[in-house]
Order: structure tokens, then C-alpha cells, then sequence
């Protein structure tokens, strides 16, 4: 009796095509939005769960100068938990079978390294690092490089499995591809690699003392005879202590004494990388939409054009209701049930044909994205009021088909 | 029951594809006056504008010229919606092609002009069945209009067009389907309809034994009005 479930029963190819169509445009927003929102929310997490709150940086090329020194003072200011100074170098590793690979090498102060990482990137790491001297400063040996060097490595657990390599194993490690510059390292350790948005990034990663990896690459102290100051490091991560952690006065005052510290460096403070990364979802979410509005504004223009299509096959029907005196309201009404139950169809098609796409992604696929995919976030408010938001716009469609059906002249419908 | 309305056309035309070749002039000039509770039977060959003259009653239509009028009101002054109003609770139709809704059954087919009205559930359904019962249909009320056959359509379009107790009853060939004893059962009931609400009754049909019945003979030609006489 209800004309909507005869319309829908007889106009079903009609219907379906409907559905699809509002399926497929409500789904792009799905995936882009759970996809989109899950990986900025990863690297929010990552950002917030980091175990440092400060970061030391140099502008440009040049890096961090007398990063020893720099660090003790650091060390010594309230507040401060750890200072933990990283010099990242591509170095060439020759391999016990005489083969040479590239490898990213992090020089770090092995006592200071683990207190500025987070508890997942720690659990990577063995306790304490074993690379000799926990301070790095026997060796450093106030900038001589005079004492005497760890020569210990840790390499990524994926290297090591590649290349056969175990503890106790000698690496030959040199910052040109020479093999008689390079240095004998043991290896004393492997490390796990972290799963990462962009797939496994450290696969090629090692790690070993500050002042080795210094001295190996040009990048130590020249012994003070021609006056450079290298010592360098690229960053300087500083910890805080447990409660200043996550006091954003503690953490800004502490900025202020580090940048009082090293005035020609940067000092930025994770808490601002948190709240720009934050606005940077928000605009990307607009994005989203506004890519999504594109599809939805297709899928509703078919809407419009499967109802209007329907008044014409309905004509006789919609003729005789108003042949009989029917209120417009009551046919208009109609039309906007029928295309409320087409996009409500449509919306929950599209809603789970999103998801669908993305678990699917996230179990079959490979690489990059299914990796994303499975950071992907459903969030209930945002799928409602997208949802909610079709079927508003339905309407839209519903009326430009009740506009027609009114239109009609009835001698012309009923014939 | 709703006030008898005196309905009137004034020099009226209707004309179909107006301005291209294949224009039609279904209405040409057509003035008439009916005075409440007329019995009237109209005839004349086919494509004469029996039908068009029936929608312009009606308010179905509205003519290319002239004037179409409601108790001395012109019907073009009236907006769609109230002309609406009007089809609902002052005219019952009886369509030539019934033009009953198919995905209803015949109870609500009849209900369906009273539910539009807001009348109570009960109220309407007592009433749909109340006239199916009076055209012979009660035994059918739960069929659906591909289920039934044609005089059987035509029945419960009539017993449709009943439903509001209109003031003006348009009735196109409504026993055009119908054997012997069913006419007269159905003219009956028009007839009896009629005398009891004081409703106009306008007549379509090539029947001389429903013209019989009537009190006054249009007789149509070509789009005109040519005849126009007390019955026989
Ligand atoms: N909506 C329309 N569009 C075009 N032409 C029409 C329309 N309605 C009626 N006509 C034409 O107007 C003329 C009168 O039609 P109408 O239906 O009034 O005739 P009628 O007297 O009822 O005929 P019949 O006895 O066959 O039912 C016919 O030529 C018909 O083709
Ligand atoms: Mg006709």
C-alpha cells in the first residue's frame, strides 16, 4: 500500500544504481577521512608518547657544535632528566665477506640515548646500550679524542639477519668507500626496527659511541690547533624530569634556559609540533571533504536525476493523486521518502563498502598503504555526521523531484 | 456531505499544442450553466471533448480561454492548492479509464480520498466498505485493481468518486463496462447518491437507457455544445 515500496520493487535497476552511486561517493570520504585521521593520529601518539619534550636543532646545513659540552650544561639545569646529543651519517660498511653496503650510522652518548626515547622505541633497544663508556667521554677526552675508543656497533636486527652478521662479529666501517681508511667495529648488539607509516625505515640503520662516529667522519673536534669547534651533532633531545614532563610552564621554562644555552640554535618543544600537527589535521580534514564534496554532489545530482526519472514513469500514478486532490505535500513527501530510504541505502553501502576497502587494504595489501590502512581510525561522530549529512542532502534531490511532479499538468499524466 | 456548488463555463476553449501544426481545438466556445442537483447526460462521438469538458469541470484543467466558475467565482482566481481542495471535497470523478491506484487494494483505493481528509481509521474503512458493499463488491474488497475486472474496477471507481459525499459527481461512461443488471444497479445508486445530498450529476455515455435517466441532454459535436434539451 505504501507507494514507496511498490516504487522501489519496480524500479529496482533504478534503485540499485541509486544506491551505488551515493555508495561510492559516501565511501571516498570514508577512507580518506578513517585513513587520513588514523595516520595523523599515529604520528600525534608517536609525538606525545616520545620520551623527550625539548629538541636542539641547527639551522641549515651546520650542525650542533661542542655537542659535549652543550649537553652537560643542559644536564645540569633543573628540571632536566637527560640530554641526548644524535649526529646521523651515511657511512659504508665492510661486511666479513668483503661486500660493502651503505648504512645510516646514529652516533649517540650511550647513557643519555635510551632516557630520550619513548617506551616503544626503548623496548627496541637492549639495557643498557653496550657500547662501552656509558658517558662518551673517555674517549672524547675533553675534545682530544686522545683516550680510548669503544669501537662497538649495534647494528638493525633485519641488517644483521641479511648479511649473516652476530654478536662478536667485525664490521669495517668508514666514511668513504675506501676499505683501508676504514675502522674495525664489534659488533656488541642488534636492535629492532620500529613499524613505521612509511614502512620499515631503520632496516639499514646503526649505532655506536658519539665520539667514534665523530672521529670516522670528519665530524670531531680538531684538537683545538686551527680553532674549529666541530664536536658536532644534528640534534640534542632533552628529557625532563617525570612530573615536568608534562607540565607545559616547566617544559616552556626549561626552553627558555636551553635557548639561553645555545642561542643560535633552534629550541622547539614537542608540545608546538603536537598543536601544529593538530591544526594540520583539521585542515586536512577540510580537504577531505571538500575532495569528497565532489563525489557526494555527483552522487546526489544521480539521486536527483533516478527520482526525477521516477516522477516521469510514476506520471499516471502521481496523476491520478492529484486528479483525486491530494495534497502537493503528501506526493512531495513521497518523493523525499523514497529518496531518504535510496541515500539511507546508499550511505550504509558506502560507509561499509569504506570500511570494507580499507580492512581489505589493511589485511591483503602491501607496502605504504596497507600500513596506513591499518592505522586507520572509524570514528563514530565523524561517519555519523557524514552520514547524517547525505541524507540531509537527499532532500536536495527529493525536491527538485517533487518540483517536477507538481509540475505536471494532470490531463497531461493521466493520458 | 459538501455544499452544492452551481458550477458554470463561460464561452470556454481548450486547445492542445497551441501555436504548432498539430494543434487541437478539443473546446471551442463552450458556455454552460449548471444549476446544483442537475441530472445531466452528455453525448456526442468520440473526440468530440466529452472528457475535456468533464476535466474543466472538474478543476482538473484549466481552459485556454474563457472562464470556468464556482458559484459565480472564476476558478482561475483560485491557486492550485486550493483547486486541489476543492477536487478533494467537491467533486467526485468518475474516470473513463478508472484510474485506480494499482498498488492499493480496492478498500483503499476507496479510502484513499478520505485518509487525504484526515477522517478517522475506523470512520473511512466503515464507509470504503459501506459502498463497496453498495456496488456490489464487498466480496472483493481486499483485491487489487489487476485482480479485478473491468466493470469491477469501474464499480469501485464509483464507489471512490462517493467517498467525500462530493457536492458535484462527473461521471465519464461510468457504466461503459457494465452488463444489463449492473448499469441499473449502478445508475441506481448514482441516482439515489444524488437525491439524497441534492449533488449535481453529470453524465457521460452512449447508453440511451442511462441518458433516460436524466433530466437534461447535452449533445457535443466537434468541441461544441449543439444540443441542449429536457430529457425524453
Ligand atoms: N492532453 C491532451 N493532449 C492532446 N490532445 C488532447 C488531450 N486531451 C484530449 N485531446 C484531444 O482533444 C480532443 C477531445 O478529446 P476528449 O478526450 O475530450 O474526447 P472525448 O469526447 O472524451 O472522446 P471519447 O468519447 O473517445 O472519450 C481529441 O481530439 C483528443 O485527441
Ligand atoms: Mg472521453
Amino acid at each position: 500500500m505504501s507507494p514507496s515500496r511498490w516504487t522501489l520493487r519496480h524500479h529496482r535497476l533504478q534503485a540499485i544504481l541509486a544506491v551505488a552511486s551515493i555508495g561510492t561517493a559516501v565511501a571516498l570520504p570514508v577512507v580518506l577521512l578513517s585513513v587520513g585521521g588514523g595516520v595523523s593520529q599515529h604520528e600525534l601518539s608517536q609525538l606525545e608518547s616520545s620520551g623527550y619534550q625539548l629538541s636542539v636543532s641547527a639551522a641549515g646545513v651546520h650542525g650542533i657544535s661542542g655537542a659535549h659540552a652543550l649537553v652537560s650544561q643542559i644536564e645540569s639545569l633543573p628540571n632536566v632528566a637527560a640530554a641526548s646529543p644524535v649526529l646521523s651519517v651515511p657511512v659504508d660498511v665492510f661486511l666479513p665477506t668483503g661486500a660493502v653496503t651503505p648504512a645510516l650510522a646514529e652516533g649517540v652518548i650511550p647513557g643519555a640515548f635510551l632516557a630520550t626515547q619513548g617506551p616503544t622505541t626503548a623496548g627496541l633497544f637492549p639495557h643498557p646500550l653496550p657500547l662501552g663508556d656509558p658517558s662518551d667521554l673517555a674517549h672524547f677526552a675533553n675534545g682530544t679524542y686522545a683516550g680510548p675508543a669503544a669501537l662497538d656497533v649495534l647494528v638493525a636486527s633485519p641488517f644483521a639477519l641479511d648479511f649473516g652478521l652476530g654478536v662478536g662479529s667485525t664490521l669495517m666501517l668508514g666514511a668513504t668507500t675506501n676499505r683501508s681508511a676504514a675502522t674495525p667495529f664489534t659488533l656488541t648488539g642488534e636492535f629492532g626496527v620500529p613499524a613505521s607509516t612509511l614502512g620499515p625505515a631503520a632496516v639499514f640503520a646503526i649505532v655506536l659511541p658519539l665520539s667514534d662516529l665523530q672521529q670516522m667522519t670528519g665530524f670531531a673536534r680538531a684538537g683545538g690547533a686551527d680553532g674549529t669547534l666541530l664536536d658536532q651533532a644534528d640534534t640534542v633531545e632533552v628529557a625532563l624530569v617525570g612530573p615536568a614532563a608534562t607540565d607545559v610552564a616547566a617544559i616552556t621554562a626549561v626552553q627558555g634556559e636551553v635557548q639561553r644555552l645555545a642561542p643560535f640554535y633552534g629550541v622547539s618543544a614537542l608540545t608546538d609540533q603536537a598543536n601544529e600537527l593538530r591544526a594540520s589535521i583539521g585542515v586536512l580534514n577540510g580537504f577531505y571533504l571538500a575532495l569528497s564534496s565532489v563525489s557526494l554532489t555527483i552522487g546526489l545530482l544521480f539521486l536527483g536525476l533516478v527520482l526525477v526519472r521516477r516522477v516521469e514513469a510514476d506520471r499516471r500514478t502521481i496523476g491520478i493523486r492529484r486528479a483525486l486532490g491530494l495534497p502537493a505535500a503528501q506526493i512531495a513527501l513521497g518523493l523525499a521518502r523514497d529518496g531518504l530510504v535510496l541515500a539511507a541505502a546508499g550511505g550504509v553501502a558506502g560507509v561499509a563498502g569504506g570500511i570494507a576497502v580499507v580492512v581489505g587494504l589493511a589485511r591483503l595489501g602491501s607496502g605504504t598503504a596497507a600500513t596506513a590502512a591499518g592505522l586507520a581510525i572509524f570514528d563514530p561522530v565523524t561517519l555519523g555526521l557524514l552520514y547524517a549529512g547525505v541524507l540531509f542532502l537527499s532532500l536536495g534531490a527529493s525536491a527538485v523531484a517533487a518540483r517536477a511532479a507538481l509540475r505536471l499538468s494532470i490531463p497531461e499524466a493521466l493520458r | 456531505m459538501s455544499p452544492v456548488p452551481e458550477v458554470a463555463l463561460r464561452e470556454v476553449s481548450r486547445s492542445f499544442f497551441v501555436g504548432r501544426p498539430e494543434e487541437v481545438r478539443a473546446l471551442r466556445g463552450v458556455s454552460l450553466r449548471l444549476p446544483p442537483g442537475d441530472i445531466v447526460s452528455v453525448e456526442g462521438p468520440s473526440g468530440c471533448g466529452k472528457t475535456t469538458l468533464l476535466n474543466l469541470l472538474g478543476l482538473l484543467d484549466v481552459p485556454t480561454q474563457g472562464e470556468v466558475l464556482w458559484d459565480d467565482r472564476s476558478v482561475a482566481a483560485r491557486s492550485e492548492r486550493e483547486r486541489a481542495r476543492l477536487r478533494l471535497t467537491g467533486v467526485g470523478f468518475i474516470f473513463q479509464r478508472f484510474y485506480l491506484l494499482p498498488t492499493m487494494t480496492a478498500r483503499e483505493n476507496v479510502e484513499l480520498p478520505m485518509r487525504a481528509l484526515g477522517r478517522p481509521a475506523a470512520e473511512r474503512r466503515a464507509r470504503a466498505d459501506h459502498l463497496l458493499d453498495e456496488v456490489g463488491l464487498s466480496h472483493r474488497r481486499d483485491a487489487f485493481p489487476h485482480e479485478l475486472s473491468g466493470g469491477e474496477e469501474q464499480r469501485v471507481a464509483v464507489a471512490r468518486a462517493l467517498a467525500n459525499a462530493p457536492g458535484l459527481l462527473l461521471a465519464d461512461e461510468p457504466t461503459g463496462e457494465l452488463d444489463r443488471a449492473n448499469t441499473d444497479q449502478i445508475l441506481d445508486l448514482l441516482l439515489r447518491v444524488r437525491a439524497e445530498s441534492g449533488a449535481t450529476l453529470l453524465l457521460v455515455t452512449h447508453n440511451p437507457r442511462v441518458a433516460a435517466r436524466a433530466s437534461r441532454h447535452l449533445t457535443m459535436e466537434d468541441g461544441r455544445i449543439v444540443g441542449d434539451g429536457p430529457g425524453a
